[in-house]
């Protein structure tokens, strides 16, 4: 399988065949990450493409300082931010069933029914929680937890000193543990 | 870094959580959690908490996704060349027969016409492109409009050379390169007068500026476009 560079620089010769493998490689990180952000909501499936279109554009600016999906997360975060600050709070949506909600979930299917449809719950619960975060420690808590990234990529992509930034974590987390206090002994 | 309201137990936890504590802190930790029941349900509680957002399902990506991102991707084309795309891509085309008729008709008294002219002895025009060593100048077809433009280019050992530019929409596939003695790879193309940039695309993949352009461009994307700027010579000097 072609790397990620060699799929770059193809693609900043002009082909859209490498560029079309890098979207179709990224695009379930970058649409989990505005999903997260945003909400289920068509929102986040068309920031995740205009993170791409964004990208393509700008493709001969990019150096190789960073990995590419550093770069990738970093114009995603931007534009959900972006997003957040246009939004009025009543059209916030943090309702994954919202009659807007194009975005589906794909469950694990080696699950029993029974122990599928808890995870599901959890994951309902756990999404409506990070979703009411506020957005800073939203943003870091799915990059750290959810996308799985270290604090020295997160510092890249956030433009934030790695403190900063574990604070933020750590806050995260505390609210998290508060919201889903009620959940102890139910499904987990 | 530790914040004013956070107890050293509280740090000691979010540093194992972060997997940031070095071994002896580890044994350290295990030992202080063993004896504090509070310290290990908080614990507890955040590994749970890491463990489920590491397990949030993907939202599922559309089938569609990478088509509209390619398509929102493309750079806008001019008038000028959605014109010159939608002449040069095959159509169908329906007639009924007296529609047919009208047309031969037509055709018929055009050609008579232009033979009537040609017994005048009306000069053949020719293409120039300036300065350009791979591009030869041709013989202008029956259009005084339309030029006819040689593209040569060297690239011994191809599979395949094509060439892709304003003209064709930049379309890698649809005007390929003839193979000829000593590696060259040649195509006679119809072009209307103007500037068009052009790269060659070797063996399917390799994008490449004509080296022997005498103008090329920045392409948006970190490679060059050789540019062929097609003109009609004056009559008078093509005679000589």
């Amino acid at each position: 399988m072609e790397d990620d560079v060699s799929l770059v620089r193809a693609a900043q010769r002009g082909d859209s065949d490498a560029f079309g493998k890098l979207v179709a490689r990224h695009a379930a990180s970058i649409l989990s990450v505005t999903t997260r952000m945003l909400g289920p909501t068509a929102d986040a499936e068309d920031v995740a493409q205009d993170t791409f279109v964004a990208a393509f554009k700008s493709l001969g600016r990019f150096h190789f300082e960073s990995k590419f999906t550093t770069w990738l997360y970093r114009i995603a975060v931007n534009r959900c931010t972006d997003v957040l600050r246009a939004r009025r709070p009543e059209t916030v949506s943090l309702d994954p069933t919202d009659e807007h909600g194009a975005v589906a979930w794909e469950v694990a299917d080696e699950e029993t029914p029974l122990r599928e449809l808890e995870q599901a719950e959890l994951a309902w619960e756990l999404d409506r929680a990070i979703q009411a975060l506020p957005p800073l420690y939203r943003e870091s808590f799915v990059l750290r937890h959810v996308e799985g990234l270290d604090y020295g990529e997160m510092s890249e992509i956030l433009g934030e000193h790695r403190d900063t930034i574990k604070m933020r974590v750590y806050k995260a987390r505390t609210l998290l543990c508060q919201s889903l206090a009620h959940l102890n002994g139910a499904l987990r | 870094m530790k914040r004013p309201d956070m107890t050293d137990s509280e740090l000691l936890v979010q540093r194992f959580v972060d997997q940031e504590l070095s071994a002896e802190e580890r044994v350290r930790f295990a030992v202080q959690a063993g004896r504090d029941e509070a310290l290990r349900s908080r614990l507890i509680e955040l590994e749970q908490l890491a463990l489920d957002a590491s397990r949030l399902p993907r939202p599922a990506v559309p089938d569609d996704f990478v088509a509209r991102v390619i398509e929102r991707s493309a750079p806008a084309q001019s008038l000028r060349q959605r014109m010159i795309q939608f002449l040069w891509a095959p159509h169908a085309l329906q007639w009924n027969l007296a529609g047919a008729a009208a047309l031969t008709c037509l055709v018929a008294a055009v050609i008579w016409g232009a033979a009537g002219v040609g017994r005048f002895g009306r000069p053949a025009q020719r293409a120039a492109v300036p300065g350009s060593m791979a591009a030869e100048t041709a013989t202008a077809g029956n259009s005084a409009q339309t030029v006819l433009v040689r593209l040569v280019v060297l690239q011994p050992g191809a599979r395949s050379v094509h060439v892709a530019g304003d003209f064709n929409g930049w379309n890698p596939a649809r005007t390929p390169l003839e193979p000829s003695e000593g590696g060259a790879w040649t195509v006679t193309l119809p072009l209307q007068p103007g500037r068009y940039a052009y790269q060659f695309v070797v063996d399917g993949d390799r994008w490449i500026a004509d080296p022997f352009a005498a103008e090329q461009n920045d392409d948006g994307f970190g490679s060059r476009n050789a540019v062929l700027d097609v003109r009609v010579l004056d009559p008078t000097r093509a005679s000589l």
